[in-house]
């Protein structure tokens, strides 16, 4: 599974950090969205397709299965 | 209009406080997009459905400025969410810029550090609840006044920076603002809490502090388009919002654990556990205001079917996106197991509510330690006595008696 996240279109809103702290994290600065792996780390799998489907920008996009 | 005799009108009545209009269910097997009239009496889409609820979120085409303010639909007589708001030419930008003011502070990391303090201030509350039942055993105490509403007020006071000594005063205000039949006293809160909002950024002008509404001064600084008018408004929009959202939520999701006792129990065996899941279906199915949020069509806009013309008011109802059987199973059961739980409580889209971080923090904290510390607690009245705020923007409960 490879996650890829749109920066653009985020509006930093972090539900992906507070479901996934593992794979998501937030710039301090702006907020936006910062990947810090783009496989799902331990144990996130669920956790990011449930990102996937709650991040209110449909910023987060998972290939692969 | 002849047939204004037959269109809802807003809001409709519930059963019971866990429970929704079933007028809502009635709507959506119509139609996703009904024709309803608000509580001023002014014509509006009202949209039931899930889909229909998200496309409209996340349509661009909608927003809370109108192109002409003084035709618009007026929802209610209240301060906020009473009508259209921010200016049609340049609402996008205004926009852009207040998230990105706001973005860092209600952040991820943020939050994280905020959490052990946010612990602390409830270990606080609960002591409170504690001594108001040793004080008088016999009676109940009352959750909203030791928990529900002096934590959220005392967190967003820290994040704001806004001192806590002046509650009593911005209670005041933040009840009057949002009366929904408020008229003129509503729009007089609205100066005073503007007047209070400005002074206080004075103060953080002089002496600024680690808090947003320092913030909002050094953008300011740098960004004088943003007025001293758009930084009162904000900030008193935010120290509003702050307080009596996060408040509903406590108190309706000790309500939804206390009138099941095996929930409760189920709950309280395993709190951190299946906390973060228990809070997604309290936010999910916590009715708040009978209208839903506001938008206006900025151009004609077709959504499921509907047109939609330019200027038209359209609500929102999460309370109603929340229970629909197309996306939820058993939509009124309390389901902590539910997955994925995708809910609009928060909105979706440009505009999703930028406390949502803040909230989920506080009520992943919240719980856990009210039920860690008090197992057996109950409920020392009848759900039928607890009264539904009908009057208020953003909904509530008046009061929740516990004992243990
Ligand atoms: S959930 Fe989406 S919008 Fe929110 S921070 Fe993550 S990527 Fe950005």
């Amino acid at each position: 599974m490879k996650i890829t996240a749109d920066t653009d279109s985020c509006v930093a809103s972090g539900q992906c950090v507070l479901l996934a702290p593992g794979t998501f994290d937030q710039d301090e600065e702006t907020g936006s969205v910062v990947l810090l792996t783009d496989e799902p780390a331990a144990g996130e799998e669920d956790a990011v397709r449930q990102a996937e489907l709650t991040c209110p920008a449909a910023a987060i996009r998972l290939a692969g299965a | 209009m002849t047939t204004t005799e037959q269109t809802p009108r807003l809001p409709f009545s519930r059963g019971n406080a866990l429970e929704i209009a079933p007028d809502y269910e009635a709507l959506r097997r119509e139609a996703p997009v009904s024709r309803v009239l608000t509580p001023a009496g002014d014509p509006a889409w009202l949209i039931t459905s899930y889909e229909a609820a998200k496309e409209v979120f996340r349509d661009r085409r909608f927003g809370r400025s109108h192109p002409a303010p003084e035709q618009a639909s007026r929802i209610s007589y209240a301060a906020v969410q009473d009508g259209p708001s921010g200016d049609f030419e340049s609402e996008e930008r205004e926009h852009k810029r207040m998230r990105r003011m706001l973005a860092p502070a209600f952040s991820a990391p943020r939050m994280r550090a905020l959490g052990d303090r946010i612990a602390e201030l409830t270990d606080r509350c609960l002591d409170d609840l504690q001594a108001a039942r040793d004080a008088d055993p016999g009676a109940p105490v009352d959750l909203t006044d030791f928990l529900a509403f002096p934590l959220p007020v005392l967190v967003i006071c820290e994040l704001l920076g806004v001192p806590y000594e002046d509650r009593e005063k911005f209670r005041g205000l933040s009840e009057r603002i949002a009366r929904m039949d408020g008229g003129e006293d509503a729009q007089a809160a609205m100066t005073e809490f503007k007047a209070y909002m400005t002074q206080l950024a004075e103060a953080k002008r002089a002496d600024p502090q680690p808090d947003v509404i320092s913030d909002m001064v050094a953008v300011q600084a740098d960004d004088p388009t943003f007025t001293d008018d758009d930084l009162a408004r904000m900030g008193a929009g935010l120290l509003f919002a702050g307080h009596e959202t996060t408040s509903t939520r406590i108190a309706m999701g000790t309500l939804f654990l206390l009138t099941d006792t095996a929930r409760r129990d189920r709950f309280a065996a395993d709190p951190e556990g299946q906390v973060a899941q228990t809070v997604e279906e309290i936010l999910r199915l916590t009715a708040t205001s009978g209208t839903g949020l506001l938008r206006y069509a900025h151009e004609d806009v077709e959504i499921a079917g509907t047109r939609i013309a330019r200027g038209d008011a359209v609500l929102i109802s999460s309370d109603a996106a929340n229970r629909d059987a197309a996306v939820f199973a058993d939509p009124d059961e309390f389901d902590p197991d539910r997955t994925p739980n995708v809910h609009l409580a928060f909105g979706t889209g440009a505009h999703v509510c930028i406390g949502a971080n803040l909230a989920r923090t506080e009520l992943r904290t919240v719980f856990p330690k009210l039920f860690e510390r008090f197992p057996g607690l109950r409920l020392a009245v009848g759900l039928d006595e607890i009264a539904v705020r009908t009057n208020r923007v953003a909904g509530g409960v008046d009061r929740v008696p516990v004992e243990w």
